[in-house]
């Protein structure tokens, strides 16, 4: 087998990028999810007990279940408020994961089935492109941009969070486990994502049966989120690289799946 | 250049192509004529390496037509696709910069900007591709097709669908490319272009049923024929048929008779003709319409008299 081509596999990925940038309706939803996933947990930490009058620490049940978490045990200078905060910021970490798998899923999704409907595919398939350098192409084409905008919404968060929340939260919020959820764990589920969007948009005509495929990792990693958020399934970095680990697994295995499946003469031929 | 040699492709239990065989040589124009269904795509998707062949061989630019050499095929043959198939949200220029870094061109800045030259193209450089005529995504899109200089050229409809002015313009491009040492293979429906510019033609329906000069198909089909316009042909008839003429059918001006050679055969009837009295006008060799010849060939081939 053919090692891929490092300058095919760029061309078609600076192609990729450039088509993405023309088109900034496609990253709409990306960008909203990556507004909201940075403004919920402000919202939740800053402005609810403001128009409540409120402070959330005045919840002793909340703290106790902080506690029983095991989170934020080696952070004894913050403050009770800020101890909620840092909590709060911290799950809601796990929610930008959901960023670039959205995005890997939007974009990848419509990649083969793209070029087919504007009849592109052809004419790339008469190159000395393989398919290997395709899929791999396809696949960092969709996850660049959607992590470029996850570390841009994961900025704005630390930003937000130096400026407006209680002192020394920033510090108990990156840390390992932080690190770990943002520079793993994100970019592996990215890439199974849109690996799984990639592979069912090479057999499909149409976009949408892609991304609904791609959607179905979104829901473990929805469970994964409302578990650790009620303290059921706590996100300890052992179990982020366990994790991360079945996830580069199973991307190893999608993207040999995927070019045993993709069948070059079957889209040329039977696709309408 | 192409050499195929009983190329057959199969798609489930419907064959496509079937046992093809055919030698087109550098700086040849070879016309693949056919209908709708023929298997001219399938035929040139087999040369460009993209489609795998059933049974049969082929070499394509010297490269024999296997599973394990298809991106060597590939890379020495360009492939103008039936749709230009540019990517519409990028420029023209970033369209063929990007195909000439799949081909692995040498400095594909300038490569692109010697296409764009030379295609006249470089004005538009900078426009979107979805801002296009027509006409000018096909000249990008054979311009594409061009990137990495290939000696094998295989072009899908090059004129379909384009203004008379942009068709010349096209074929104009395609005879250039000729001269330029390119073997080229044009898959079409418009006979008329076929005659322009092929100097072969080959007659596909799933096989090849004819191939050779657009007027030696003429000639196998109908022979040839020539007219002799008079100032009055009446009573001249059985001087012509004692003459040798064969098949012969009076016009309103003249008459038109079948002739096997020409070139000796019209000198000693104009004499005998003059001898004659007759008053001769012109003398005019006549040519079956290739639409005729084409026609033909399909009618004999359904009745199973093909080549």
């Amino acid at each position: 087998m053919k090692l891929p081509s490092t300058h095919r596999v760029t061309a078609l990925l600076v192609k990729e990028v450039a088509e993405l940038r023309r088109n900034r309706m496609a990253l709409v939803p990306v960008v909203l999810l990556a507004v909201f996933s940075v403004a919920l947990p402000l919202i939740i930490s800053l402005a609810v007990p403001i128009v409540a009058g409120e402070p959330l620490s005045s919840d002793e049940e909340f703290i106790r279940a902080i506690r029983r978490s095991g989170l934020l045990l080696d952070a004894p200078e913050l403050s009770r408020e800020g101890t909620i905060q840092a909590f709060i910021f911290q799950q809601f970490l796990l929610m930008q994961v959901l960023i670039p798998v959205t995005g890997a899923m939007a974009f990848a999704g419509y990649s083969l089935i793209g070029e087919k409907q504007g009849r592109t595919l052809e004419p790339l398939l008469a190159t000395p492109l393989t398919t290997t350098e395709l899929l791999i192409a396809k696949g960092l084409g969709a996850m660049l941009p959607s992590l470029a905008i996850m570390f841009a919404a994961l900025g704005a968060y630390v930003v937000l969070i130096a400026w407006l929340a209680e002192p020394h939260v920033l510090h108990a919020v990156v840390n390992a486990r932080a690190l770990l959820i943002m520079f793993a764990l994100a970019p592996t589920a990215a890439l199974v994502a849109l690996q799984m969007a990639v592979l069912v948009s090479s057999r499909v005509n149409d976009p949408r049966t892609a991304q609904q495929f791609g959607a179905l990792l979104i829901l473990p990693l929805t469970v994964l989120f409302v578990a650790q958020l009620n303290g059921a399934f706590p996100l300890t970095e052992p179990l982020i690289v366990f994790l991360t680990a079945v996830l580069a697994g199973a991307w190893v295995l999608l993207v040999i799946l995927g070019v045993a499946l993709f069948n070059r003469e079957a889209i040329l031929t039977r696709w309408k | 250049m192409i050499e195929t040699s009983r190329l057959t492709r199969r798609f489930d239990d419907r064959v496509a192509v079937e046992d093809l065989s055919l030698r087109v040589e550098p700086g040849e124009i070879f016309g693949l004529l056919g209908p709708n269904g023929a298997g001219k795509t399938t035929t040139l998707r087999m040369l460009a390496g993209l489609l795998a062949p059933s049974s049969g061989s082929a070499t394509v630019a010297g490269i024999p037509l296997q599973p394990r050499r298809m991106d060597d095929v590939r890379t020495r043959v360009g492939l103008l696709t039936e749709a230009p198939g540019l990517w519409d949200r990028l420029t023209v220029r970033m369209n063929l910069s990007v195909y000439a870094r799949l081909y692995g061109v040498p400095q594909p800045g300038r490569a692109v900007a010697r296409v764009l030259d030379t295609f006249g193209l470089t004005d538009r450089a900078d426009s979107l591709a979805a801002q296009l005529s027509k006409g000018m995504k096909q000249k990008v899109a054979i311009a594409r097709a061009l990137m990495h200089d290939p000696p094998v050229l295989l072009l899908d409809e090059p004129t379909s669908g384009l203004d008379p002015q942009t068709a010349r313009l096209v074929r104009d491009l395609v005879l250039g490319l000729r001269d330029a040492g390119h073997t080229i293979v044009i898959s079409t429906h418009n006979l008329d272009e076929a005659e322009r510019v092929a100097t072969r033609i080959g007659v596909l329906q799933r096989r090849l049923i004819a191939v050779d000069t657009p007027n030696a198909l003429r000639s196998r089909l109908f022979g040839q024929r020539v007219r002799f316009v008079l100032a009055d042909a009446q009573n001249l008839a059985p001087i012509v048929l004692r003459a040798g003429a064969r098949d012969l059918q009076m016009t309103e001006d003249g008459f038109s008779i079948a002739m096997d050679h020409p070139a000796c055969d019209v000198p000693c009837l104009i004499r005998t003709l003059v001898e004659a009295g007759a008053e001769l006008r012109a003398v005019i060799p006549e040519q079956a319409p290739l639409e005729d010849v084409y026609l033909t060939l399909l009618e004999q081939d359904e009745n199973g008299g093909g080549e």
